[in-house]
């Protein structure tokens, strides 16, 4: 784990939630022996994103909402790579829902983890697409109107194959998953709840400590039962559940296209153009 | 032989550009030069379009004014193009031949400069097959026999184009051969063409772009659809199992550019591009490129605008979109071929570009340089992959974006041992490292904007010296850019010929611009710009920088020039009377 560490240290606030995910995602690579050469972080904009600059692998942080497709481009070149996206809920909730939600669908094999504080960090507060209805932030000053967002029900009705939830107070969990979605062959989505201390007063470590609960012996490969496990909430003892909601085979867009499908194109010499191709012109 | 110029014209749906597209190769592949023009909407069927064919054994660089054999291919399109005051974007009425069905079409207006050959096209048609589109074929079949070609040449195109149907090719052959010989009993040869046996390639400029693209080692391409950037993507999906290109169609055009960066950063060389609204789209993910400097190729076609504007015309109304898109203050590179060879030709040149200078670089088309057909003048096979500076595994001390002379720092792709790093949206270091989240370095910020910009001048400092065109003791000058370049040099043709002093200075690396435009500038009576828009986009950029008095032609009604029309604008310019041309140092 100690191979993964950045030579920048994290610039988070105390008591972040992104420091448990920073953890999880280094033992996770550590314990299965990617070399960090061979992985790549991309990331979008807000706290979270700054990730990649204090991991020892191959960083690209990129535009707000837009980490999906640049992981895919990147997993597409190279398939050998190991690739995870990670960002916060307004960056992949809010702009980068389309991405998100078509990515799944063709199931990239890529990780996706989401730092989800239900608020905007990095601009000092804001309501989130998961910020609960009647939270006061700086932008809704009178209480939020605005029903929050399902992240695991979106990404399950996509078609995402393998669909997460972990919590930052429960890192040997984390971490499992977090193995878990890199192993798994397709699009694999962990959504974290994050505690955020500085502008998230309200659902912090002590409310999820009571709150979460890890989902056993639930039936992964049962879409309707993960559906349902993805509507609890609440703030009574064992309202939030963890863990892996859903996860099946599916076939991945790389196995399917016929020219992804016949290897790494990064290996592949490009075609090399002769007189004869030309007699496709007119 | 003087040139010929054939127009099909009928209804969306009547196949209008399967019958231009089978003269073109009938005329490419018997040694002649074509150069075509299609004129349509956006529509899928009615309404009404056209498709012209210019040919001839000289090299033709545009779609010609006039216009000698007309196929109608119903009532409105012949009376539209046999009438004087034809309301097309600058098409010739026609003074020559009608080709129609005379049993369908009997009530139209005559034109005393046309000769009127009607011939029974459905009735011959109805004799092979009930297929509509036959009698198209049979009316290619009458064309050719009013040209003078013998009918064989045709055929061995029909047999080409059909080839996988073989009783539908056979078929076709003897509908056309029967239209043929029904020209033949009836009329005599209008304009004959003589044809040559020699190998010519044509194309359009979106194919010449895919080819050019698979020529510089290309293997991803990804996109949204837009007319006219699609022909692109069309071309690549048709062929992508051929030369192993991975098309995607992405859910929108942020997702293209930003899975084409992805790519390119981790190394294989990818392309993306657009028209003009979805390249709006695209945007921030041009900074991005420019930022991480990762290398990036954008196709970019134009039609006119604002908004949906036109989508099934031509323009060169997105200069100042693409010199302008993306926040900040940063170096990107520009191509504007001027036909369809250079269309090939920069293509592979923006790749190396792109990887040398790890920038954005952008090729600018528009809809009449995508979609229409011309002849390759000469295309050179010969290519060097140059992905640039490389850093070597286990680097020591590996600064990604290391302030160097030139600007340009060694690349590293992910799986390179040893040399781990980050590339940031944020502005960094040498390394890679964010220079604003903690304390911001107000000097780091200064060096990191000079080295991305140096690398602009070392570019300006290697550019190809700016083409020019009969540019010898001319007084007068007409600079273009992109799309225009064929009319405004056979408008200088006709013009040498008549004893005016005239050249032209061809802008095709439009941005940056050449600092050796400024030589061609000085005393000149006057410096004519020519643009297909309304405001003078170029025209304006010359304007800044080389300070000079200019006069602007521009086109804007969703065509392209056509050589007649532009010679008048151009005559009308040399003849007004003319103030005293500065130049910048003077």
């Amino acid at each position: 784990m100690e191979s993964y560490k950045g030579k920048v240290a994290p610039d988070w606030c105390p008591g972040c939630g992104n420091f448990a995910q920073l953890r999880a995602i280094s033992a996770a690579l550590a314990e299965l022996n990617i070399e960090p050469e061979n992985a790549v972080i991309t990331s979008g904009i807000g706290c979270s994103s700054n990730m990649p600059e204090f991991i020892n692998a191959y960083g690209y942080h990129g535009l707000h909402g837009r980490l999906v497709p640049v992981a895919a481009g990147i997993k597409w070149a190279n398939p050998d790579l190991t690739v995870i996206g990670y960002g916060g809920d307004g960056d992949g909730y809010f702009e980068g829902t389309q991405h998100l939600y078509h990515f799944a669908k063709r199931n990239v094999d890529i990780t996706y983890m989401v730092s989800d504080n239900q608020v905007f960090g990095l601009t000092t507060g804001q309501a989130s697409p998961t910020t609960p209805i009647g939270r006061k932030t700086k932008n809704t000053p009178d209480g939020n109107i605005e029903p929050p967002f399902n992240p695991l029900q979106y990404v399950l009705t996509a078609g995402a194959s393998f669909v997460a939830r972990g919590f930052s107070g429960d890192i040997k969990t984390l971490t499992e998953i977090t193995k878990e979605a890199i192993k798994h062959k397709g699009f694999s989505f962990i959504d974290v709840l994050s505690p955020c201390p500085t502008y998230n007063k309200f659902n912090g470590y002590d409310f999820y400590r009571k709150t979460f609960y890890r989902l056993e012996n639930n039936n992964k490969e049962d879409f309707y039962e993960a559906y349902k496990h993805a509507s609890e909430w609440g703030d009574q003892p064992h309202s939030i559940p963890t863990g892996i909601f859903y996860e099946v085979n599916k076939t991945r867009y790389e196995d399917a296209d016929e020219v992804l499908s016949k290897g790494s194109l990064k290996k592949t010499a490009p075609y090399k153009l002769t007189e004869d191709d030309l007699t496709e012109f007119y | 032989m003087d040139d010929v110029i054939v127009r099909i014209g009928g209804a969306a749906g009547d196949g209008v550009q399967s019958a231009g597209l089978i003269l073109t190769k009938t005329f490419s592949r018997n040694g002649l030069y074509v150069s075509t023009y299609n004129y349509y909407q956006s529509l899928i069927r009615g309404g009404q379009g056209w498709y012209q064919i210019r040919t001839s054994e000289e090299v033709v660089k545009n779609q010609g004014s006039g216009l000698d054999v007309l196929i109608a291919l119903n009532e409105d399109a012949l009376n539209r193009h046999t009438d004087e005051n034809i309301n097309e974007g600058g098409a010739s009425p026609l003074s020559g031949i009608a080709i129609f069905d005379g049993v369908m079409i009997t009530n139209y207006n005559k034109n005393s400069n046309v000769k009127y050959c009607p011939v029974p096209l459905r009735d011959i048609a109805l004799k092979y097959d009930k297929n509509p589109l036959l009698k198209n074929t049979v009316a290619l079949g009458a064309t050719i026999a009013s040209l003078g070609v013998g009918f064989n040449a045709f055929a061995n195109v029909i047999r080409e184009v059909f080839g996988k149907k073989g009783k539908i090719a056979e078929l076709n052959v003897n509908a056309a051969k029967e239209g043929y010989d029904y020209f033949m009993d009836n009329y005599s040869v209008y304009k004959k063409v003589k044809t040559i046996k020699r190998k010519m390639y044509a194309s359009t400029g979106g194919d010449a772009v895919g080819f050019g693209g698979i020529n510089a080692g290309m293997q991803m391409y990804f996109a949204y659809p837009m007319t006219p950037a699609s022909s692109v993507m069309q071309f690549f999906s048709t062929h992508a199992k051929k030369y192993n290109i991975f098309v995607k169609v992405t859910e929108d055009e942020i997702s293209a550019i930003n899975a084409a960066i992805g790519a390119n950063y981790a190394g294989v060389r990818t392309m993306t591009g657009s028209s003009g609204g979805g390249f709006a789209l695209m945007t921030e993910g041009v900074g991005l490129s420019a930022m991480t400097e990762v290398p990036l190729v954008v196709y970019e076609a134009q039609r006119p605008g604002p908004s949906t504007g036109l989508p099934t015309k031509t323009e060169q109304g997105d200069l100042n979109q693409v010199i302008g898109a993306g926040q900040g203050d940063f170096p990107r590179i520009v191509l504007a071929p001027g036909n369809i060879t250079d269309a090939f030709n920069l293509t592979k040149e923006a790749f190396n570009l792109a990887y040398k200078y790890q920038l954005p670089v952008f090729i600018m088309s528009d809809l009449y340089l995508a979609e229409h057909v011309e002849t390759l003048l000469n295309i050179d096979l010969d290519y060097i992959m140059d992905n640039g500076l490389m850093a070597k595994d286990n680097e020591e001390n590996y600064k990604r974006y290391e302030f160097t002379d030139s600007g340009i720092s060694k690349r590293a792709v992910p799986g390179q041992k040893g040399l781990m790093h980050n590339e940031d949206s944020d502005e960094h270091d040498e390394y890679g490292n964010v220079v604003s989240d903690q304390v911001t370095d107000p000097k780091i910020r200064m060096l990191s904007v000079e080295k991305r910009m140096r690398k602009i001048e070392d570019y300006i400092k290697n550019m190809p010296p700016t083409r020019t065109y009969k540019i010898e003791e001319a007084d007068y000058l007409v600079v273009q850019w992109g799309s225009t370049r064929g009319a405004v040099e056979e408008v200088i043709d006709k013009l040498r010929g008549e004893d005016i002093k005239i050249g032209a200075v061809e802008i095709d690396h439009i941005f940056p611009l050449n600092p050796d435009i400024k030589n061609y500038l000085k005393n000149k009576k006057r410096i004519i710009v020519v643009e297909n828009n309304y405001s003078g986009q170029l025209n304006k950029l010359l304007k800044s920088e080389f300070l000079i008095n200019t006069d602007f032609i521009g086109k804007y009604d969703g065509e392209a020039f056509y050589p007649d029309e532009l010679k008048n604008s151009i005559e009308g310019k040399i003849n007004e009377k003319y103030e005293k041309i500065k130049i910048r140092g003077e």
